[in-house]
């Protein structure tokens, strides 16, 4: 451990240690910075950072300096502020201030430190700064504006370090420089968008949220990504109900402060034309009023045939449907190798579903297609189907038709709706609070963003309702409720609060 | 009359034979190496070195053995570099030795590297040398040949392999971790320090850089002692060193002389003073990067590293710029300003924006539409780039810059005052206004 001395006050760190988040734990906030990047190498280009460590004859950036026993560090000092003014205004002097233009404005590393550090008079006509390329298409998902770029080379290096296939450069030198892809290079990888959320100005935008909204009108909740079982933290960006854009939340036990631009590309799904907005009986659209005692009916436990989860579906979900089946050969899911595709070594698992550890956690087993199609077929009583689409396996679908008491609650117009009697429209990831088990089985909770569309209701409010109708002892009126049980039936200590999770997941049995 | 010339480095200057090894061999070239090669022990010359006072020559002055020093104990991958990069306005003392005398540098990387534990050399070359490449490949084939580079060297079981590298042409691989980027293959830019290049440097291993001069006084520094080195010079500027003097004095071109010499007496005795119908007026000392001095100044400086830095400039590469009382300053640094703008890497802020800053605003002056606001910004500029970046490139461009304003000022003046528009005042010239 190192004490040190930050304005004035004592902290301790361990050696080894960042001066900069030193600093920036000292301070409650970060020093200006445009390069420096927890999860990338230092590169010290930027020279925002400078603090004065008294016995060094210069400023020094804390970037690239880490603690010592003993330092003397002023963040705040005169000689601090002015240098930290001038090299702001360094940055932008050939800046083309196209705010009111550009979609990074509201979220911009320039507007936010000059409001914070910079407040100078410019010195600088238009007429005279360094014209560069605007608006290049350089890949499938991103627009390089070489104008904006202030030249923190982090996008570089993230291509360089963290996908290794690196595509972009700093091309020419001096005034002169400026970010590029080579002649007939594209950047085209799984996690180009990355390179867009850490550009701190809006030199690296994103072709599908460019112009698309202001940002200080989205209102933003903590989600985990549905698109794969790695489950991303990711900050769901949103406005009058509808998703605009997922952004990574870092978590260093997870995804650090990545995701992939497949993953960023789920919530399309959320508002795709074939969303279930209204129950459907047959052809015909129907109320929840009028459905009431046929679902009681259909999901008595007596009449319940068989249930068959998706990986798709909440660790509560999850444990209202063993719940509500009775016995475990009642509840299956499947087919197993639905959602089964290639992955990759860095974030995108091939397993496409968010939550198949979770159905392990709660002892739901996965069937194979033909082994899921002959338990269908041999159900006695009502086939409820939750989530998923299994009926994209052509034996399950026949065996679904063939059945005929089939009830599917999901959130799309799919095969599986198709094959069912009744249809009714659930909530989908960003519609609803659950938890999601990844890969490494870490429990992960998101928060709801935004309404569901029309009249869907959310899953595990369906599934407690029948539950209680069978169990008047039940009491899962709420998903508080519901936690509780869920952790009194699978967690080794049952006391753990479900509803306030650790901020990077919580591993049963693990570390934490 | 004309001064005396030393000639630790310089006595096979301007000789058509000074090349061949034949030459240097007669002339007492590759006893060092034979002496250190007998029997020494790396700390021994390292020793030697740094007992000499040999201070880097390159520019920055450091202490040549104590760089050595620097390389971790027990470390097994040691890389030495013989910077020929020489790129600083001003400068043309490393390629006389190269070209005159390239066995000297051959045989003081040969210890040097033997000093530090390397077993690579590389002499890395100004591209545009083009000719010089050549002409140390040569040097080098014949050393090989002669058994004083490859396998177990003159019998002592010391390996060294030598390569001449070509630069493509960048002021900045003159800085030894662009230097060190660009022989990887990489953009020839600075890096972050720490870690230096004696810890971590060329292919993340050990790795000294020393510039051709510093190198080549080493063979005489094991051959005649380190005490004869430090007789010469003063205290703390110890040796000979050469100075590539340029502009109008009757005998323009390089000199080996003892360091704490007079200005005065070196003016004099050696340059011969101005040419016909010329005054002296200011004189850049050490290469374009130091602080400018007006002849009332530099007249009463001695050419040692401590009297240089007391009269606030520096004694840096001993490139002397002689400048008479008929050039402009603000034309001359419009041109300074020009090369540190052009050579910027570009990857530090404050030197990015700010060469290109001042180049513009100079550029503005020149071009006759300069306010008395203007000079201000100059000074305001070069604060936000002093003391602030990787390397020393942004300092060499505000040094320059603020010794010209300092002490040339009434010229800015009476160019702004000059050229002051009649009308309502204008910032910018027609065509550039917003």
């Amino acid at each position: 451990m190192a004490n040190l001395t930050i304005d004035g006050k004592e902290y301790e760190f361990p050696d080894g240690t960042s001066l900069f988040e030193a600093c920036r734990e000292a301070r409650g906030e970060a020093l200006p910075h445009f390069c420096y990047h927890p999860d990338l190498s230092v590169a010290g280009v930027c020279r925002l950072c400078q603090v004065e460590v008294e016995g060094m004859p210069k400023l020094t950036i804390a970037c690239n300096t880490t603690v010592r026993e003993g330092m003397v560090v002023h963040t705040r000092s005169e000689k601090v502020k002015r240098a930290s003014q001038q090299i702001l205004e360094m940055h932008l002097i050939n800046h083309p201030v196209d705010c009111p233009i550009c979609d990074q404005a509201g979220e911009c590393g320039l507007q936010d430190q000059y409001m914070e550090y910079g407040l100078y008079e410019s010195n600088v006509t238009q007429a005279t700064k360094v014209l560069k390329t605007k608006a290049k298409v350089i890949g499938p998902q991103v627009i390089l504006d070489q104008e904006r770029c202030v030249l923190c080379s982090r996008c570089v290096r993230f291509c360089n370090e963290v996908t290794g296939t690196g595509e972009l450069g700093i091309f020419n030198r001096g005034d002169r420089a400026l970010i590029d892809v080579a002649p007939g290079v594209e950047l085209d990888n799984n996690y180009s968008l990355n390179t867009v959320d850490i550009c701190p100005v809006g030199a690296l935008t994103s072709r599908d949220f460019r112009f698309v909204k202001r940002v200080w009108m989205l209102k933003s909740a903590d989600g985990v990504c549905p698109g794969c079982a790695t489950g991303c933290n990711v900050r769901i960006d949103h406005e009058g109900g509808r998703v605009y854009r997922l952004k990574p939340r870092r978590n260093p036990e997870v995804n650090g402060s990545w995701m992939c631009d497949r993953g960023r590309m789920t919530y399309k799904a959320l508002h795709d034309e074939r969303r279930l907005t209204e129950p459907r009986r047959g052809d015909q659209e129907a109320r929840w009023a009028e459905l009431q005692d046929e679902l009681a009916t259909a999901l008595d436990k007596g009449a319940l045939g068989l249930v068959v989860v998706s990986p798709h579906q909440t660790l509560e979900e999850m444990y209202l449907a063993v719940r509500l089946a009775g016995s475990p050969g009642k509840v299956v899911s499947g087919p197993a190798d639905a959602g089964m595709r290639e992955g990759d070594s860095l974030l995108l698992d091939a397993d496409r579903t968010p939550n198949r550890a979770g159905l392990g956690v709660v002892g739901i087993s996965e069937l194979a297609g033909k082994d899921l199609a002959a338990a269908v077929a041999g159900a006695r009583g009502t086939v409820l189907v939750l989530g998923g689409d299994p009926a994209a396996d052509a034996a399950v679908a026949a065996a679904l038709r063939q059945h005929g008491r089939v009830i599917y609650l999901g959130t799309h117009g799919n095969e599986t709706a198709g094959c069912s009697s009744l249809v009714l429209p659930g909530a989908a990831w960003a519609e609803k609070q659950g938890i999601f088990v990844n890969r490494q089985g870490r429990w992960q909770a998101f928060q709801q963003a935004i309404a569901r569309p029309g009249n869907a209701r959310e899953d595990w409010r369906i599934l407690a309702e029948a539950v209680g109708r069978q169990d008047e002892e039940a009491a899962l009126g709420s998903l508080k409720s519901v936690r509780a049980a869920l952790a009194a039936a699978v967690l080794a200590d049952p006391s753990i609060d479900l509803n306030k999770l650790p901020e990077h997941g919580f591993a049963p049995g693990g570390e934490n | 009359m004309s001064g005396k010339q030393y000639n630790i480095l310089s006595s096979r200057f301007g000789r058509a034979d000074g090349h061949k090894l034949a030459v240097y061999e007669r002339e007492g070239g590759y006893q060092a190496l034979r002496r250190v090669l007998g029997g020494m022990q790396p700390a021994e010359v390292r020793e030697m070195v740094k007992e000499s006072g040999l201070r880097g020559r390159g520019g920055a002055g450091f202490p040549t053995g104590v760089k050595w020093g620097f390389v971790p104990q027990g470390a097994e991958e040691v890389y030495f570099f013989v910077n020929a990069d020489e790129s600083e306005p001003g400068t043309f003392k490393d390629r006389l030795c190269l070209d005159y005398d390239p066995h000297q540098t051959i045989e003081g990387t040969i210890i040097s590297s033997f000093a530090v534990g390397a077993r690579l050399a590389f002499i890395y070359i100004r591209g545009e040398f083009g000719w010089l490449i050549d002409r140390v490949q040569a040097a080098v084939d014949e050393a090989y040949a002669a058994g004083y580079l490859g396998k177990n060297i003159l019998g002592s079981g010391f390996d060294l392999e030598m390569l001449v590298h070509k630069g493509a042409g960048a002021y900045i691989c003159g800085e030894e971790t662009g230097l060190i980027n660009s022989v990887e293959g990489k953009k020839g830019q600075p890096n972050i320090k720490p870690p230096f290049p004696a810890v971590a440097g060329f292919l993340q291993k050990p790795t000294i850089v020393n510039n051709v001069e510093s190198v080549a006084s080493v063979p005489w520094i094991i051959t005649s002692g380190p005490a004869a080195y430090k007789a010469i010079g003063t205290e703390k500027s110890s040796g000979t060193k050469l100075f590539s003097v340029s502009g109008p004095v009757k005998r323009p071109g390089v000199y080996e002389v003892p360091l704490g010499i007079p200005f005065r007496e070196f003016f004099h005795d050696y340059l011969g003073g101005m040419v016909e119908g010329e005054e002296l007026k200011a004189v850049i000392v050490g290469g374009s990067s130091v602080p400018v001095l007006p002849a009332a100044e530099i007249m009463n400086c001695n050419l040692d590293y401590e009297s240089l830095a007391q009269a606030g400039t520096m004694l840096g590469s001993g490139g002397m710029i002689i400048i008479p009382e008929s050039s402009d300053m603000v034309e001359l640094i419009q041109v300074l300003m020009h090369f540190y703008f052009d050579e910027s890497c570009g990857q530090c802020t404050p030197c990015r924006e700010g060469t290109g800053w001042l180049h513009k605003i100079v550029k503005k002056l020149r071009q006759g539409a300069g306010t008395p606001e203007d000079l201000d910004l100059l000074e305001h500029v070069c604060q936000g780039m002093a003391g602030l970046t990787i390397c020393p490139l942004s300092d060499a461009a505000v040094m320059p810059m603020r010794s010209f304003l300092a002490k040339f000022r009434p010229e800015f003046e009476a160019l702004i005052q000059e050229t002051a528009p009649v009308g309502p005042q204008s910032r910018w010239p027609r065509g550039e206004q917003e």
